[in-house]
């Protein structure tokens, strides 16, 4: 009945997380955790919840260990949403019985007796799950795309591109500090879509040679001349048409004036650069002040552009 | 001709532009790779140059990186673009091959858009080179570069700096806790002793030392304490408020002191370490700033090569940032200080002075990083000179408020300011300067007449140590004194400041005494009260 729940780690919920109040995926402590193993109980709606044992039960893995979890599709492909007491944004794991941070796994028994294994995604933790869950219309990285992720730290949300893009599609993975860079090397070893580059995005020119046309740029820098960053990436590695998503950070570009004016600006700096932002979406109550801007690149004028 | 250089992790390719006219059209250039036909038309083929394996390719691609080409390359240069123009997508290596083996290197515009156009079809362009074979090349190389770049990363003597300071901070707080651990637990057995030894570790040792309170008494800590403290200490124990505790928590509370004792000696070890560390690689900035300081700088900044790119006024307000985005956002004035702060420099000065060192500070020490940082001295004699210019600097702001004090700089010194009390007219000083009242003193057990006697006495320019005449003698003396007051009080005006001197040195001599032991007071009293019966 149960389906069979592996590793993982009890307890834990976000790192750090604003209370997110009170949306579809609810909040701080959502994703399960907390509950000590009482597996024998036989009703499936049996538990009560918020029993005193508070979080950090002994080891034991998955959301919702006790209720049945469906995972249906997204409506963006490789992405997937865990059904279960509460809902949460999984991603196939492209390495079953691998944890990249520490996250929840969840794996579920097809008809035909096959198990998938999938790996939960943490909004708060990633802004491109921040952003998806905020309603953006296409974020552009699918099954087999080719993304260059500049500002991969140390790698969680990368992990699940790379779980998102499959075994067809390639990450080519960009952090210059040499402290997060480590992580992000280890975890690229157990996922061979994953190029690890450890190079400043400021010089694409370093890892020209590693770097082949992508459809895709993934821009997580949070630098004040983020813009001229993805356009100078955009001019060596995007493809005509290719799609940026970017996500701004307001207090990183100029502190003193408000979120909408500096997301304003920016977008004006990158239409002045061949962008075409199509649509921009905020990132609360995941993040403060970030925005998430979507787009195309050197647009063919004749073809239609997602509309905004 | 024009070649263009393109290079892949498998290897080095050279493609032939077969319409040069066409790259006068930047914006145009990207349609002519719109499809593989095209582009095939737009540039071909001319060589390709393999890498036989990965170590082959990381050593090549290194070279690169610096802008350098590697052995293999200039090779295939040399067999292959001798007088023709080379396309890069790399003016530093353009300026070096150039200059090496004197091939003409353009580097623009339309050479980017080329090499873009070039990526987007290489895999039609070339032949036998596939998508699935470049991928595992990328991938093997990526992470031996990456395994390369971690392996020798620059900063590494700078990491050891950062998480010694790091260390240095945790010890200081987790020593804190533990010796507040050790008197707060220890308190409940002996309460006294933690207001008659302030210091942790002396407090530590003593405790460690003396175990249950009653062995005190038959303890020598002439080794661990000062003479007078330790009779307090002794004096303390056996009227001691405090419970009765067992050995087995006596046990556990000495073995937290040698905790405590442990810990302070490593960070010891570790501030010497942190010193001789900061001297070799931060010689002028430590000069400048102390090692403390310094090392917090690094820390901040993440490296010493990072903060040497840092300018003055950032520098300055380092360790601030908080505040300084806070003002930036209200609209209020920024910090004048982050970590420099604690430079001692800065806490030499004036507190209206600080804002103007922190700065002139922050901007010579700027300098000294940047010497540290990419000079090739390794002495801190610059460091050393710039310290005693801030210094000078320092001296000079507080000398010109001396100055504007005394009025040196400016016209007459203006007294009356200073000298409200001063009677116009006549010359010198008339009131005595006030001085304290202390026949106004309520003491404890004692009579109005006593407190009144050390004034009195030291009129009379007699002796230093009252207390010890003998009772009999002091009462005809104050009689004395008395009469002779009453003589001289004509005089009084002339003498007043002198005497005002005399009071004080009186009074300090008497603090010292008071100071000294509960038990010596109680003789005293005694003796007192004898002298008055």
């Amino acid at each position: 009945m149960r389906p069979p729940v592996t590793g993982g780690r009890g307890g834990g919920g976000f790192r750090g997380g604003r209370d997110g109040g009170g949306r579809g995926f609810g909040g701080g402590r959502s994703f399960g955790g907390g509950r000590s193993g009482d597996r024998g109980r036989s009703g499936p709606r049996g538990r009560g919840r918020g029993a005193p044992r508070g979080r950090g039960g002994p080891p034991r893995g998955g959301m919702k260990g006790g209720s049945k979890v469906i995972v249906e599709p997204h409506r963006h492909a490789g992405v997937f949403i865990a059904k279960g007491k509460e809902d949460a944004l999984v991603t196939k794991n492209l390495v079953p019985g691998e944890a990249v941070y520490n996250e929840k796994r969840i794996s579920v028994q097809n008809e035909d007796g096959t198990k998938v294994e999938y790996r939960v995604w943490n909004p708060f933790r990633s802004k491109l799950a921040a952003a998806i869950l905020g309603g953006v219309d296409n974020i552009w990285i699918k099954p087999g795309a080719k993304v260059l992720y500049l500002g991969a730290a140390s790698g969680t949300t990368v992990s699940h591109v790379s779980d998102l893009v499959g075994p067809e599609g390639c990450v080519y993975a960009v952090e210059f500090s040499h402290r997060s860079g480590r992580d992000l090397v280890n975890m690229a070893k157990k996922r061979t879509n994953v190029i690890p580059i450890i190079e400043d995005a400021r010089h694409p020119a370093k890892y020209r040679m590693l770097v082949g046309m992508v459809d895709v740029i993934f821009s997580d820098v949070a630098q004040p001349d983020q813009a001229r960053i993805l356009a100078l990436n955009a001019s060596f590695f995007l493809k005509t048409g290719g799609h940026f998503v970017i996500s701004i950070k307001a207090n990183c570009i100029d502190s003193t004036v408000a979120a909408e004016a500096v997301f304003q600006s920016e977008v004006k700096k990158l239409q002045q650069e061949q962008f075409k932002p199509a649509e921009q979406v905020t990132l609360e109550p995941f993040e403060r002040d970030h925005a998430c801007v979507v787009g195309g690149y050197r647009m063919p004028k004749k073809q239609k552009t997602p509309a905004s | 001709m024009v070649l263009v250089l393109y290079e892949t992790a498998a290897g080095f390719a050279l493609f032939k532009v077969k319409d040069e006219g066409k790259m006068a059209n930047v914006e145009d250039l990207c349609k002519e790779f719109d499809t593989p036909d095209s582009a095939r038309k737009m540039v071909k083929l001319k060589a390709f140059e393999k890498f036989d394996n990965t170590s082959e390719a990381l050593e090549a691609v290194a070279k690169l990186l610096e802008g350098a080409p590697s052995k293999g390359l200039r090779k295939f240069l040399k067999a292959n673009c001798q007088g023709e123009t080379l396309a890069v997508a790399d003016s530093k290596l353009g300026n070096v091959i150039k200059e090496k083996l004197k091939i003409d290197c353009i580097h623009n515009n339309a050479v980017m858009e080329l090499l873009r156009g070039v990526r987007s079809q290489f895999t039609e362009l070339i032949s036998g080179l596939g998508d699935q074979d470049l991928a595992p090349m990328s991938l093997g190389l990526s992470h031996s570069l990456a395994r390369y770049k971690l392996k020798f990363s620059s900063d590494k003597v700078d990491t050891m700096i950062i998480q010694a300071i790091g260390l240095l901070d945790d010890l200081d707080k987790e020593l804190n806790t533990y010796a507040m651990r050790v008197r707060e637990w220890y308190g409940w057995h002996f309460p006294e002793l933690a207001k008659i030894i302030s210091d942790n570790i002396l407090y530590a040792k003593s405790v460690k030392l003396m175990g249950n309170r009653v062995n005190a008494a038959k303890l020598d800590f002439s080794e661990i304490l000062a003479d007078e403290i330790e009779a307090d200490l002794k004096d303390a124990a056996v009227i001691s408020m405090g419970t009765e505790v067992s050995d087995l928590d006596l046990l556990h509370i000495r073995e937290l002191c040698d905790q405590v004792l442990s810990l302070s000696e490593y960070r010891a070890q570790l501030y010497d370490y942190l010193k001789s560390r900061m001297n070799t690689i931060a010689p002028n900035l430590t000069a400048l700033v102390g090692e403390l300081v310094g090392a917090r700088l690094i820390s901040h900044g993440g490296s010493l090569l990072n903060l040497s790119k840092q300018p003055g006024s950032t520098v300055q307000i380092l360790g601030a940032e908080k505040a300084l985005f806070r003002a930036l956002k209200t609209k209020h004035a920024t910090p004048k200080y982050g970590l420099i702060f604690h430079a001692s420099l800065v806490g030499q000065a004036a507190p209206k002075h600080k804002g103007k060192i922190s700065r002139s500070l922050a901007a010579k020490t700027v300098l000294a990083i940047r010497v540290d940082a990419l000079g090739d001295s390794q002495d801190n004699t610059m460091g050393l000179e710039n310290r005693a210019k801030l210094e000078a600097r320092l001296r000079n702001l507080e000398g010109k408020d001396l100055g504007r004090l005394s009025g040196s700089s400016k016209g007459k010194p203006k007294i009356e300011v200073y000298n409200k009390d001063k009677k116009m007219g006549s010359g010198g000083l008339i009131t005595p300067a006030k001085t304290y009242n202390t026949a106004a003193d309520s003491l404890l057990g004692e009579t109005s007449a006593k407190s009144e006697e050390p004034s009195k006495k030291k009129d009379k320019k007699k002796k230093k140590k009252v207390e010890e005449e003998k009772p009999e003698e002091e009462e005809p003396s104050e009689k004395k004194k008395k009469k002779k007051a009453e003589a001289e009080t004509e005089a009084v005006v002339e003498v007043a400041k002198e005497e005002k001197k005399k009071n004080k040195k009186k009074r300090k001599h008497e603090e010292e005494e008071t100071t000294e032991t509960p038990a010596k007071k109680k003789d005293k009293k005694e003796k007192k009260k004898k002298s008055k019966d």
